[in-house]
């Protein structure tokens, strides 16, 4: 009953949700350039969600000053000369004197500090551990400064005047090309936003700079450091971008989180966060017209001060070679292999979208492939990120019972194969088109995920992104498919990751099933039969000596590449033997005198 | 982007606009705002209450925004069923429900045509409850309820299937060290409730490994049965067709055991200092005690309480303290959980460099015998007051959510009128209560200090980096210095490892 469903229902589900499915925000620009999308609906009733968003992010940043538009994004919320102090003349003051001390700090630390690192003396120039007697000088006095201004700061004034007045949800993003700040208010206090997000674009206060710096280099800890694999993905991300700044962490390097200034991220505002550069956003229960007054009374006083900024300028140059990375984490056993794709809004964007739906899900390419028939995957996915100006398209795999990555690594360029040569069938990208159908709706149901749809596509170059990107899904064609993945996925366009499980000193003996597992299915048997073979030809050997000469062959042979890496499992149960059996002959006093020639 | 570089004066904007008002006549601070009274009536559970021939309620919200619609179904019954020695039965039953088949497709068959039709399927098995869903565009809803059905009655459980499931789970519980956040709650699921009690239970390699198929249709039997159901229907969908297609669904299922009552857990505690030693340039720490229960009388002092210690982001104490004003961490914050059938968890948490692990321990202390000593301000009451009255219209804010929250309400046998009179017993909230709430339900003394990370370095605290002697702290100031290490464990079997090496 179902199979005659077919295509006949699914043509006809197709037609209806790409009519039905536009997104016709109010649109609204102020003469100072700023401009806002309402979207008033009901379904949620009492409830709006408010945010507005900067086309800035760390693309924007250069070496020494990593991670100032997400430092900044945080210290947007220490208040304004209105909100957070009860004497702001007297605060402006104290930021002041900081200001000074923080730069003596910064000169010494980059001259006397640096020296001492570069010279083997410390480790770190910026770890209060390492101080000198005049850093410890100086912090003490830093300490004294900020204990005194602490007295007048009214701390998280900011948001405790949301809290009181049931905003949930305040919060913020950064990422490599945007940043964000949002909130749910009730229906009744839209006039607030307006208020607060006004008085904190006109005149945010950067104060509690180096409490908040700390905050964030806990934040790198907690996100990146202290992760099983974050420091890994964060090199692997700069390699895999060569010259592109999208190969910056958004959080930044921890040398830049320590040195920059209060002046230095005040002039990263002043460039970036001019009125004619941001979009606000407005969805949920309220009276458009009542909002339009409200955003031009508080927004439309904002000045620009400035011309309107550049956008990111060193644009990627190509791979020209691949990109291979391997590290050891506390983690599971991993593979990455990623490509350059395109940016957001690139014809070619719908073709990547529909080739990941083709491999992912447990009806997908991969899982069906990886994990059910060859059985070397525990979980395989693929995925494309198109950001503003860059996009990548990446596989992931995780390995069952200890095969090696590069089965999983090759199972990979099979399915590419597939891609490039054999036409998708029909059902099987309809299947795709009709989810994403579905899924275009399902992903507007929700006020604050509409929210950020809006502000991104807006920042990015324009929200009509919402309803064309969708028809273009509907018109990729098998021919597109294969041509996209000719295209993009060649050997010299892609970065291999491949993380191990650190050894932790813990020595786990080799059995004959591990080699199985880590063999691809069809090689088991001959390999088996070989090694057993050898085993056997190394057991009638009675001279230890000889033996070693053969450990060492062996090794030389695995480093030069002689014998392939997914043959490892196996040559490290060969040397395992190896080693038992010569033991053996030692102990039982075979040749002692070439002991002491190999020690 | 459409914007234009034009730079305009403040007077020629405002000229242009012509609104009334210019930025001087603002309000100097957002306290001066005049805000219309927003009305709010909480909806009431029997409005949307409806029951099926056999007496199965279901709750119903249509709204025809989009062409989508979903039902959800509600069991009663999870984890704490599972038989002794099964540990992962639970979620292992939940996922093969729904990628094993059903009785008329095999798993990949029932796959491709739920992805065909669009529709999102689901099952899971929780701690105390399960549910299943399905959601698709109306336009196939018959088709896709269909095939839903077909699962969640007699689900096919392929083999093939629970193999690749059981290697998942196997893989993934090798990891169970990686991560010192998921070494923190873990030993302290150990630490408050015992390993054998569900809440603290987790899977290991042999009970994994000891799950068969039988084991599996005998839980799915358990709870997946009209006995344990309530059901919920949202999105563009016509009621009456609704009723008469559940009506009809239901006829030919058979009732089944009502599932049991969630255990009581007997485990008890020491209070004081554990670590877990780990290499790692963050500490997790965690400090907890047992809280309350759900509908405890004193429940909402008990959290405004909580809302001011630490859980109610930067405007709490603990986040102020700890993140805003000495910067050690970048989330820090408090939580009182509570449970229907007994006492939860209170649970203080931050994240922080390994020398100043012992200096922010000792904020929160500070803070907890703030809250103890001192009658919070009106001021501070008042926020949080606020916030959870005027956040309340939040709590109804999705129709999916309304109806999951009245089934949830049935089921735990919550007070009819709970929320009718919500606001007015948060309004009620005084100092007094909010002290009396920190001194009864509050237990520094008597709670546990957990951390995860270099234990060295974490007891010999910041005496090295800190220029301020007052800041100064070391993990002797806990517990008269005693502490105890917790054994490093074989990621797989949860044991001891013989040797506690420190690599």
């Amino acid at each position: 009953m179902l199979k005659s469903l077919g295509l006949a229902g699914a043509a006809l589900l197709i037609n209806s949700s790409v009519m039905a499915q536009q997104v016709e925000p109010i649109e609204y620009t102020l003469d100072n350039g700023m401009k806002f999308l309402l979207m008033p609906r009901d379904e949620q009733p009492n409830i709006i969600t408010a945010g507005w968003i900067s086309p800035v992010g760390s693309v924007n940043e250069r070496p020494g000053i990593t991670g100032v538009s997400h430092l900044l994004e945080h210290l947007l919320f220490k208040g304004t000369d209105s909100i957070g102090t009860t004497d702001a003349d007297l605060d402006q003051q104290y930021r002041e004197e900081l200001t000074e001390i923080r730069e003596q700090m910064r000169a010494y630390a980059l001259d006397v500090q640096y020296k001492r690192m570069h010279t083997g003396e410390i480790d770190n120039p910026w770890d209060p551990a390492n101080d000198t007697d005049e850093l410890r000088d100086l912090r003490a006095q830093m300490t004294e400064i900020q204990d005194k201004q602490a007295e007048i700061t009214i701390k998280n004034e900011f948001d405790s005047i949301y809290t009181g007045n049931g905003a949930s949800g305040m919060n913020a993003g950064t990422s490599n090309d945007f940043t964000i700040f949002y909130i749910n208010i009730p229906s009744n206090k839209l006039e607030l936003w307006a208020w607060m997000e006004a008085d904190r674009l006109r005149d945010p206060s950067l104060r509690e700079l180096d409490a908040e710096r700390f905050v964030v280099i806990e934040e790198r800890r907690q996100r990146l450091e202290a992760t099983a694999t974050g420091k890994l993905d964060e090199q692997f991300d700069s390699m895999f971008w060569v010259a592109s700044p999208y190969g910056t962490p958004v959080i930044g390097w921890m040398s830049d989180l320590m040195a920059y200034t209060e002046d230095e991220i005040f002039e990263y505002f002043e460039t970036y966060y001019q009125p004619a550069n941001l979009t606000g956003v407005i969805v949920g229960d309220f009276d458009p017209e009542d909002a339009e007054s409200l955003i031009e009374s508080y927004f439309g006083t904002l000045e620009n001060k400035r011309p309107k900024a550049d956008p990111m300028v060193t644009h990627s140059v190509p791979l020209l070679g691949e990109v291979r990375f391997s590290g050891e984490c506390e983690c599971q056993d991993q593979v990455e292999v990623r490509y350059r794709s395109v940016p957001f809004g690139h014809p070619d964007e719908a073709v990547f979208d529909v080739i990941s739906d083709l491999l992912n899900g447990r009806t997908g390419r991969l899982y069906k492939s990886l994990v059910e028939e060859k059985e070397i995957a525990t979980r395989a996915s693929a995925g494309n990120q198109s950001n503003h100006f860059a996009g990548s398209f990446s596989f992931s795999a995780t390995p069952k019972d200890g095969k090696e990555l590069v089965v999983l690594e090759s199972a990979w360029y099979e399915e590419l194969e597939r891609l490039k040569t054999e036409p998708v069938e029909a059902r099987e990208l309809q299947k795709v088109k009709n989810g994403q159908a579905a899924d275009t709706f399902r992903g507007l149901t929700d006020n604050s995920s509409l929210l950020f749809q809006l502000a991104i596509t807006e920042a990015f170059g324009g929200y009509g992104y919402l309803n064309e990107h969708p028809q273009r899904i509907q018109k990729v064609t098998a021919e597109d498919i294969m041509r996209v993945a000719n295209e993009y996925f060649r050997d010299n366009n892609r970065a291999v990751a491949s993380y191990t499980r650190q050894s932790n000193g813990e020595v786990k003996l080799i059995t004959m099933e591990d080699v199985k597992a880590s063999l691809p299915a069809e090689m088991v048997d001959m390999m088996t039969q070989q090694l057993s073979m050898q085993l056997e030809q190394m057991k009638a050997v009675t001279d230890a000596a000889e033996l070693r000469i053969g450990l060492e062959e062996l090794d030389a042979a695995m480093e030069s590449g002689q014998i392939p890496q997914m043959m490892k499992t196996a040559m490290d149960y060969m040397k395992q033997q190896v080693l038992e059996h010569i033991k053996e002959l030692e102990a039982a006093g075979s040749t002692p005198a070439s002991e002491g020639d190999d020690q | 982007m459409k914007l234009s570089n034009k730079v305009f004066s403040i007077g020629l904007a405002m000229g242009i606009a012509g609104t009334a008002v210019g930025f001087d006549d603002m309000p100097s601070h957002p306290r001066e705002i005049q805000f219309e009274e927003l009305v709010f009536e909480a909806p009431i559970a029997s409005d949307f209450r409806h029951e099926l021939d056999n007496g199965i309620p279901v709750f119903m919200a249509s709204s025809h925004e989009f062409p989508l619609m979903t039902i959800r179904f509600s069991f009663k019954g999870g984890s704490y069923l599972e038989p002794e020695g099964k540990a992962g039965l639970a979620a292992l039953t939940g996922q093969l429900i729904r990628s094993g088949g059903n009785s008329a497709f095999g798993p990949s068959e029932m796959d491709e045509e739920f992805d065909f039709l669009a529709a999102n399927a689901s099952a899971s098995i929780g701690n105390t409850t399960s549910g299943a869903s399905i959601n698709s565009l109306t336009s196939n809803f018959d088709d896709a309820f269909a095939m839903f059905m077909d699962m969640v009655k007699t689900p096919r459980f392929d083999e093939d299937r629970l193999e690749v499931i059981r290697s998942q789970m196997l893989e993934g519980i090798k990891t169970r060290n990686d991560d010192g956040l998921q070494i923190a709650i873990r030993e302290m699921g150990f630490l408050m409730w015992g390993m054998d009690h569900f809440e603290g239970r987790v899977a290991t390699k042999e009970s994994i490994e000891s799950i068969t198929i039988d084991d599996i249709r005998a839980f799915h039997k358990l709870i997946f049965n009209p006995s344990n159901l309530m059901i919920s229907v949202t999105g563009d969908y016509e009621e009456s067709e609704i009723l008469a297609v559940l009506n009809n669904t239901m006829d030919s299922w058979e009732a089944g055991p009502i599932a049991g009552d969630v255990p009581v857990p007997t485990h008890s505690f020491e209070p004081g200092v554990y670590y877990y030693e780990k290499d790692q340039p963050q500490v997790q720490v965690l400090i907890g005690h047992r809280g309350i229960e759900r509908d405890n009388p004193d429940a909402i002092d008990v959290s405004i309480m909580n809302d001011i210690l630490g859980g109610s982001g930067f405007t709490s104490r603990i986040t102020n303290s700890v993140r805003t004003r000495e910067g050690l961490a970048y989330t820090a914050g408090s939580v009182m959980s509570n449970r229907v059938e007994y006492p939860g968890m209170f649970m203080s948490y931050f994240f922080t460099k390994t020398p100043t692990t012992a200096f922010a321990t000792k904020l929160v202390f500070d803070e907890f015998d703030r809250i103890q000593m001192e009658a919070a301000s009106t001021d501070e009451i008042e926020v949080m007051q606020n916030s959870a009255i005027e956040t309340f219209p939040r709590t109804f804010e999705s129709k999916g959510a309304t109806m999951g929250l009245f089934i949830s309400d049935e089921r735990t046998g919550r007070a009819s009128d709970h929320w009718q009179t919500y606001r007015d017993r948060v309004r009620s909230v005084n100092p007094d209560g909010v002290q009396r709430a920190a001194n009864e339900y509050l237990h520094p003394k008597d709670a546990v200090i957990l951390v995860v990370g270099p234990w060295e370095e974490i007891k010999a605290g910041n005496a090295d980096s800190e220029a301020d002697p007052e800041r100064v702290v070391t993990m002797d100031a806990f517990f008269d210095g005693k502490a105890t290490e917790i054994p490093q464990r074989d990621a797989e079997s949860m044991k001891p490892k013989a040797s506690t090496s420190k690599d």
